[in-house]
């Protein structure tokens, strides 16, 4: 079992995460509390960063398309100009001001565990 | 049934007119607005976190609220009226409609 996280840990990663791929973070600072603690639950109950907004099944290899950041991230992006959980934001959407909103599920049904 | 035998948590409100349960998520942001939203609603409804429930818990709820509503459980997972009206996701604007909060 790997040690676990802190906040701060979680904070560096969602960040550093965030500056790598030239993405914004959610702009609500109470919001993005509360991914960054869900991330940080999930860690230390799976040992892997599995998306706060989606049931794990605590397996990793079952789970690897929803370790943050996703495999749907860049798609929902594209369309929608964030991720599913709201997290991680692209550039252009972040200046308009708005918030990321709900966005429908891209993960295939068949996924689900 | 699965879903009897679940410890949720009941929140007082006003606005009790309609059965509200709410499946989510203890780490979702989205989860979270829409039990404040509710809060903040005054609505009178129960909850339980799904991800704090024992995995063969867990996979008998999902099949239950799959064949029971025909929706593929996601989070937050909203029942009203015991199926009346089931909304996936935080849809605060279906919320406000069903729930007749205007």
């Amino acid at each position: 079992m790997p040690g676990k996280k802190t906040k701060e840990n979680v904070v560096t990663f969602v960040t550093m995460t965030a500056t790598k791929q030239n993405w914004k973070l959610h702009p609500d600072k109470e919001f993005l509390d509360m991914l960054i603690d869900g991330l940080m639950t999930n860690y230390n109950r799976y040992a892997y960063f599995s998306c706060p907004c989606r049931a794990a099944s605590g397996v990793r290899e079952k789970d690897s398309d929803i370790i943050c950041p996703c495999a749907y991230c860049v798609p929902d992006q594209k369309k929608y100009g964030h991720c599913y959980c709201g997290l991680y934001l692209t550039p252009e959407f972040a200046k308009t001001g708005k918030k990321p909103k709900p966005i429908p599920e891209r993960r295939p049904p068949e996924k689900d565990t | 049934m699965m879903s009897e035998q679940i410890q949720f948590t009941s929140e007082p409100g006003k606005n009790a007119k309609h059965d509200v349960t709410v499946y989510a998520l203890s780490t979702c942001g989205f989860c979270k607005s829409c039990l404040k939203f509710l809060h903040d609603n005054d609505v009178k409804f129960k909850y339980v976190y799904y991800d704090l429930l024992h995995p063969d818990v867990k996979s008998a709820v999902k099949e239950e609220l799959n064949k029971k509503y025909n929706e593929r459980l996601m989070f937050p997972f909203v029942v009203i009226d015991d199926g009346k009206h089931v909304v996936v996701g935080f849809k605060e604007d279906m919320l406000v409609e069903f729930l007749g909060l205007k």
